[in-house]
């Protein structure tokens, strides 16, 4: 019996109970953006302002990561499927791998790595420099000023960013088999046109803002509780990279799961 | 004399450090009150706790005799916060805007006056802490003193009814803790009440109409200014007399 109290009383139940713990801050952390959105005072500059730096500044990247996706991919494909006289599915695979997963997940990480620790950095600094002290100070609250912005301006962009990395890989995998294995751009178009459908589409734009909704409450609650100066700012940009891409990689499997029964395969 | 500000019983542990064991005092209008204390007493946690930073574990914080400490609602705790403000130890600028927006924040938020009005405002307390034409100045362009000093502006701006000075001259040459200070007895003339953190003796004695020791988690003294400096209690001597003279008074 002793045995057992122990085990229960143990440092992993409490370590348990204290992710359990956090989970739950998440979790209601997620309920006040909720409130702070639908109630008044409204920021809409500074979800304007947000948008346009986390978006717009996203903007490179996301055409790197398409563009290489899609070539690497096709690349990749092609010259698997032609030694079983394939390469005609290659439009068919590399397009619905793109819509479905590759470009929301690619592009989701990416941008976790990107905004996400910036984020966390912004506003951890904010918090370790009083300055999160201060907009309390001044009666307003930090949640509508910092967070609603950031997590809504994730929301918006992220969907948009995949959209553009999609259509750039599809495109850069038109230039490869167009190039590499002598395929017309015509019938390239008309192979993809005919796999994806718009259910796979907007399958990939479901997930990558409900990726973006993770990146923002994640990198938003870590900065403002972060402490401990210049390193606990650096500690937390860490943990937001890792955390939210793990959080975005478990979440997927389920979303994929759930887009599945209710579209079908 | 009329009490706006009043502190009753208030406790407050961090973990198993208690802080406060049970703070009582009470602030009148247009006095200014100087809180002293060794290093980690919980004074700045005090300041904190009367603006709501910090809840108390037990005790009320009275504002006009209503009870703010216990205000969950934003709306609510925002009024509060524009008749009570905080000036922070480092100022605590917000560093992406410029001077004028740091001091303009307040008043975008709870005044409904125009933009040329708050240009106005803006330009005047600028006038007041003698910082007139900083306006497009960015944080990081300031001195400590002058970071310091705006931050008093901003805190200053909606004319609060008392404003909570977090060690206003910590980290400043002599001829800034003079301007800090000259810039506090100017808001005290203009009726301004105040509670002052500080370790600077001088700069409490010149300021302050009543002195607070904060020691063993709960209000040592509390006296006027000739009283703190003329009490012969060892306690009290460590902060009142000048370095070095402790010793032979004691002798």
């Amino acid at each position: 019996m002793k045995e057992i109290t122990k085990s229960i009383d143990g440092p992993e139940t409490r370590a348990i109970v204290d992710r359990l713990y956090e989970v739950g801050r998440l979790v209601f952390f997620f309920a006040t953006i909720l409130k702070c959105t639908f109630s008044r005072p409204f920021y809409f500059m500074r979800l304007v302002d947000q948008v346009r730096a986390l978006g717009l500044g996203s903007l490179s990247i996301t055409v790197v990561i398409g563009l290489t996706m899609g070539l690497v991919m096709t690349l990749n494909f092609g010259y698997g499927l032609v030694k079983f006289g394939g390469v005609l599915y290659v439009p068919a695979v590399v397009s619905l791998s793109l819509a479905r997963e590759m470009a929301p997940i690619f592009t989701s990480l990416l941008v976790a790595g990107r905004i996400g620790s910036g984020m966390a950095a912004e506003i951890g600094s904010m918090n370790v420099t009083q300055q999160v002290d201060a907009i309390r100070a001044l009666g307003t609250n930090p949640i509508r000023i910092l967070v609603v912005p950031r997590f809504w301006s994730a929301v918006i962009s992220l969907p948009l960013l995949t959209s553009l990395s999609c259509f750039l890989g599809i495109l850069g995998g038109m230039i490869v088999c167009q190039n590499e294995f002598g395929m017309p751009a015509g019938f390239y178009i008309n192979k993809v046109l005919d796999t994806v459908k718009i259910h796979d589409f907007l399958s990939g734009l479901v997930k990558s803002g409900i990726f973006g909704a993770i990146i923002a409450i994640v990198g938003c609650w870590r900065g403002l509780s972060t402490v401990g100066g210049t390193r606990g700012v650096g500690e937390s940009t860490t943990w937001v990279v890792v955390t939210s891409s793990i959080a975005i990689l478990i979440t997927d499997f389920f979303i994929s799961k759930i887009f599945l029964l209710i579209w079908g395969h | 004399m009329q009490t706006i500000l009043e502190l009753n019983n208030i406790h407050k542990a961090f973990g198993e450090k208690r802080i406060h064991q049970g703070i009582n005092f009470s602030l009148h209008k247009g006095e200014s009150l100087g809180l002293l204390g060794g290093s980690g007493t919980g004074k700045s946690v005090l300041l904190r706790t009367i603006i709501g930073l910090e809840r108390a574990d037990s005790g009320d914080v009275l504002y006009h005799n209503k009870v703010i400490s216990k205000i969950k609602s934003e709306v609510e705790l925002a009024k509060i916060r524009t008749q009570i403000s905080y000036s922070f130890q480092s100022g605590a600028l917000f560093d992406s805007l410029n001077v004028f927006d740091n001091i303009a924040y307040p008043l975008f938020e709870h005044t409904k006056l125009n933009f040329k009005e708050i240009q106005h405002k803006v330009a005047d307390v600028l006038k007041l802490i003698d910082l007139e034409g900083i306006e497009s100045l960015m944080p990081s362009d300031l001195s400590g003193g002058m970071q310091k000093r705006v931050g008093m502006a901003r805190a200053m701006v909606l004319d609060p009814e008392i404003i909570l000075y977090d060690e206003p001259t910590a980290g400043l040459d002599p001829a800034n803790i003079e301007n800090v200070i000259d810039l506090m007895l100017k808001l005290k003339k203009m009726g301004q009440s105040s509670i002052l953190v500080t370790h600077d003796i001088p700069s409490a004695i010149r300021f302050c109409d009543r002195i607070l020791i904060l020691k063993d988690g709960k209000i040592y003294f509390n006296g006027t200014v000739p009283e703190f400096t003329e009490s012969s209690d060892p306690n009290i001597l460590k902060f009142s007399l000048p370095q070095g003279k402790e010793a032979t008074h004691a002798s």
